[in-house]
C-alpha cells in the first residue's frame, strides 16, 4: 500500500491534490481511499489530506500516522509544530516540499527522509496567476515520486476533479499543462516495503476528579500561545506618515491583535493578525495598506 | 414536620424550596406546569428568595439553568416530555460542564400520536446525556428526592446534574399525604452550595464549554464524565445515609420488595410500581414466592445491585413502562445486560410492556405476567417482547377506530 499525506494551508488545494491521485489511482483500477482533515474552516489555516492506494483491499481508515509520502504546499507550516507536518517521517520513503529547487530545508526542519523540492507556486503563478490553486501541481509530484501512477491517468484525474469543481475549461487546460510538467521533470523515489511493527502501549484510565475531568480552561490569555498570524494571505500595514491616531482601526480589529501604545499611534501584532483586513477598511484616511503576505505563496 | 396532602408536582416544588434553589428558569408543559406556577407564587412572595425567571422554551430554559449552575448558584429546573426531548442537546451540554442542579421531569409518553399520559420513553431518551436518574415512586419520594438529588450534584465525586423523574397525572396530579422536613432539618441534611470546581467570577476569566478538536481529549472527558456518574452510587448512599437519620426514611438505588426467597421476580420503575406491590400482596396470601425490584436509580445503572438481587430468583419478568421500536423494553435490555455482565442467569428471563401512555396495567395484567412466568421453562426458546393489553381496551380501540372513520376488518393479528 502506498500512503499519502499532503499538508496544505486552507486554499492551497491539498485537499484537491489528494482527490486527484485518488482517482488517477482509481482509474488505474487500484484499491482506492482519500479523505480530508480540517478543523478551523478557514483560508490560512492548516489543512491535511490523506490518500491510500493498494492492488489489494484497504483495512485502515482516517489519519495516516505513517505515510509512505508526505507532501507539504507551504515550507512556513515546516516551522508550526501544531501542523505536524513530519510526524511519522521515519516511515516515509521521500518528504517532498514545494519550494525553489536546492532549497536547503533537511537540516533547518530536521527532516529525515530523502527531500525533494519543486516550486509548483512558481510555475502556479506564471502559468494560472494565482499562487494558491497548487493542487494539479502537488497530485504531479505525488503521482510521480510513487512511480505506480502513469502520466494519462494522473492528467484525465486533474480533468476530472477540476470539472467537478466547475473549472472553466481554461483553468482545467493550464492545470493539465502545470501538472504534465511537473510529472515530466520529477523522479520516481524508492519505496522500502512498509514496516508492520505494532507501537504504543494500552493504559487504564481512573477517575481524576471534576477539575481535570472538566473541558474548561483556566488559564486566561493562553490563546497567544497560537500563531494565528501564520494564517494570513494579506498584510496590513500602517502608514504612520498618514496616522491620525483616531484608533478606529484598534477598536474594528475582531482579534485584538492592534494596540495603542503610548504614544496614541496603533501596532499590529502580526503573530496573531488573521489578515481580515478589518482595520484598513475601517480607516478613514486610508493609510493602512494591503500587501501580498511574502510566502512560498 | 408537617404532614399534608400534597400533588407530586407540589411535592417537587417543596423539594426545590427547602434545597433552598436560587434560581429556576421556566417554561410551562403539561403534566409539569403546577411546579412552576407554585415556585413562581413563592418567589413572589418572599417565601424562596433569589430569581425565578420565565424562558422563550425548553431549550433556553435549561441552557439558562446550566450557565446559572456554572456561576455557582443552586439551581432548579422542571419540565416534562417534548420539552425534555426539545431541550435534549442541552442536557448533553450542561452535564458536560458538570455543573451540578436539579431537573425534575414529570414523564409522559412523547408525540406522534401526542398524549398526556405517562410512560418513560421521554425521561429514557436522556439516559445517555450524563444526567444522573433518579425515579420516584411516590409524592413523599419526589420531595424526598429532590433533596437527595441536589447532595448527588454537588457531590465533589459527582459534580453533574440530576434528574428526578415523577409519572405525570399518576404522581403530579395526584394527592397523598407527604411529610414536609422543617427548613432547618432540610438545611443539616443540605448545606449551602459550594462548587467544587472553578465557576464564572467577575475579572477571574475561565471558559467553559469549551471545544475540543481532538478524540484522545474527547474521549478524556467523557470518560471521566462516566466514572462521575457511576460515583452517584456512593454519594447516594451517603446522602441516604443522612436522609434517614434525620427524616427516618431510607433509599436505595433500587427497592427490593418482599423479594427474600423469591422464585419470581417482577422488575419495574415509576408510580405503577405500586400496582405490582398489591399484585404481589395477593400472589403472597396465596403462598406464592414472588416480589418486585423497583428501579429507582437508572443512572448510573446499580447493575451489581440489581444482579445481586436478582441472583437466586427461577424467573425474571420486567414490565417495561417504555418501547424502543424494533428493540423492545429498554429496561429489559439493560436488566439482561447486568446480569449477564454479573454472570447472573436466571433460567426464565421475559420482556413486558405495560402503560405506555398511561394505560392501566390492571391486576388481570399482573396474573398474566406471573402466570407466564411461573410456568415459563428454562428452554422454552426465544421469546419477544409481550404488550399487556385487555380486551376492554382492545374493544375501546375498535370503537374509536370506528369514530375515526376508519373500516373495520374482522382480523386482530
Amino acid at each position: 500500500m502506498i500512503r499519502i499525506r499532503f499538508h496544505g494551508r486552507g486554499g492551497h488545494g491539498v485537499k484537491t491534490a489528494g482527490r486527484i491521485v485518488g482517482t488517477a489511482a482509481f482509474l488505474a483500477s487500484l484499491q482506492v481511499q482519500d479523505s480530508p482533515v480540517y478543523g478551523a474552516e478557514r483560508r490560512g489555516a492548516p489543512v491535511a489530506a490523506f490518500t491510500r492506494f493498494d492492488s489489494a483491499p484497504i483495512l485502515e481508515r482516517g489519519v495516516i500516522d505513517s505515510p509512505d509520502l508526505i507532501v507539504i504546499a507551504d515550507e512556513t507550516l515546516l516551522a508550526d509544530a501544531g501542523a505536524a507536518v513530519l510526524a511519522g517521517q521515519t516511515s516515509a520513503a521521500a518528504v517532498f516540499v514545494n519550494a525553489p529547487a536546492g532549497a536547503r530545508l533537511n537540516e533547518k526542519y530536521q527532516i529525515l527522509p530523502p527531500l525533494v523540492t519543486w516550486d509548483i507556486t512558481a510555475r502556479t503563478q506564471a502559468v494560472l496567476g494565482t499562487a494558491s490553486a497548487l493542487s494539479a501541481g502537488l497530485a504531479a509530484a505525488a503521482a510521480k515520486l510513487t512511480g505506480l501512477i502513469s502520466a494519462e491517468h494522473l492528467l484525465a484525474a486533474v480533468r476530472e476533479e477540476l470539472r467537478q469543481l466547475r473549472a472553466t475549461a481554461d483553468v482545467v487546460d493550464k492545470n493539465v499543462t502545470i501538472a504534465a510538467e511537473v510529472f515530466d521533470q520529477l523522479s520516481t523515489v524508492r519505496f522500502a516495503p512498509a514496516a508492520s511493527g505494532i507501537a504504543g502501549e494500552v493504559l487504564t484510565v481512573g477517575y481524576e476528579g471534576v477539575n481535570l475531568g472538566t473541558a474548561s480552561i483556566l488559564a486566561p490569555g493562553n490563546a497567544q500561545q497560537r500563531n494565528t498570524g501564520t494564517w494570513r494571505v494579506e498584510r496590513p500595514e500602517i502608514d504612520y506618515d498618514v496616522c491620525t491616531r483616531c484608533g478606529l482601526c484598534q477598536l474594528g480589529c475582531p482579534d485584538g491583535a492592534i494596540k495603542i501604545e503610548k504614544n496614541g499611534f496603533p501596532v499590529i501584532d502580526y503573530d496573531h493578525c488573521k489578515g481580515c483586513m478589518i482595520c484598513a477598511q475601517v480607516c478613514p484616511l486610508h493609510g493602512i495598506a494591503r500587501t501580498k503576505e511574502v510566502r512560498s505563496w | 414536620m408537617v404532614r399534608q396532602l400534597l400533588t407530586g408536582n407540589a411535592a417537587a416544588a417543596w423539594g426545590a424550596r427547602l434545597a433552598r434553589a436560587e434560581y429556576v428558569p421556566a417554561f410551562p408543559i403539561t403534566p409539569q406546569t403546577e411546579i412552576i406556577e407554585t415556585l413562581a407564587d413563592w418567589f413572589a412572595d418572599g417565601s424562596m428568595p433569589g430569581k425565578f425567571v420565565t424562558l422563550d422554551s425548553e431549550h433556553s430554559m435549561l441552557t439558562a439553568a446550566g450557565a446559572a449552575a456554572a456561576t455557582g448558584v443552586r439551581t432548579f429546573a422542571a419540565t416534562s416530555s417534548q420539552g425534555l426531548v426539545y431541550a435534549l442537546e442541552v442536557l448533553y451540554s450542561v452535564a458536560g460542564w458538570r455543573v451540578p442542579l436539579v431537573l425534575v421531569n414529570v414523564s409522559r409518553g412523547l408525540s406522534a400520536p401526542i398524549t398526556l399520559g405517562p410512560d418513560h420513553n421521554d425521561v429514557l431518551a436522556a439516559r445517555d446525556t450524563g444526567f444522573v436518574q433518579l425515579h420516584a415512586e411516590t409524592c413523599q419520594e419526589v420531595l424526598d428526592s429532590v433533596l437527595l438529588a441536589y447532595r448527588i450534584a454537588e457531590d465533589a465525586r459527582v459534580s453533574l446534574p440530576v434528574l428526578v423523574n415523577l409519572d405525570g397525572f399518576f404522581l403530579s396530579f395526584t394527592r397523598e399525604p407527604v411529610e414536609i422536613p422543617e427548613a432547618d432539618r432540610a438545611r443539616e441534611f443540605l448545606g449551602d452550595f459550594t462548587p467544587v470546581q472553578p465557576v464564572f467570577r467577575a475579572s477571574r476569566p475561565v471558559a467553559q464549554g469549551v471545544a475540543v478538536l481532538e478524540g484522545g481529549l474527547y474521549s478524556y472527558f467523557r470518560y471521566q464524565m462516566h466514572r462521575a456518574v457511576q460515583n452517584a452510587v456512593a454519594a447516594h448512599t451517603a446522602a441516604a445515609t443522612d436522609f434517614e437519620r434525620l427524616f427516618g426514611r431510607r433509599y436505595g438505588t433500587i427497592e427490593s420488595y418482599r423479594l427474600d426467597g423469591a422464585d419470581v421476580a417482577l422488575v419495574m420503575a415509576g408510580s405503577f410500581t405500586t400496582k405490582a406491590k398489591a399484585a404481589v400482596e395477593r400472589w403472597r396470601s396465596q403462598g406464592r414466592r414472588v416480589g418486585v425490584l423497583r428501579l429507582r436509580m437508572v443512572r448510573p445503572f446499580p447493575a451489581a445491585e440489581i444482579a445481586a438481587t436478582l441472583a437466586g430468583c427461577r424467573a425474571v419478568g420486567v414490565i417495561d413502562q417504555n418501547l424502543s421500536p424494533g428493540l423492545g423494553g429498554i429496561f429489559f435490555h439493560e436488566v439482561a445486560g447486568a446480569l449477564a455482565a454479573h454472570q447472573v442467569q436466571p433460567p426464565v428471563l421475559r420482556s413486558f410492556i405495560g402503560g405506555l401512555g398511561g394505560k392501566d396495567i390492571s391486576q388481570a395484567e399482573f396474573d398474566h405476567v406471573l402466570e407466564t412466568l411461573e410456568s415459563a421453562h428454562a428452554h422454552d426458546g426465544p421469546h419477544e417482547a409481550e404488550l399487556l393489553f385487555t380486551r376492554t381496551e382492545w374493544d375501546q380501540v375498535r370503537n374509536r377506530l370506528a369514530l375515526a372513520g376508519k373500516t373495520w376488518e374482522r382480523s386482530a393479528t
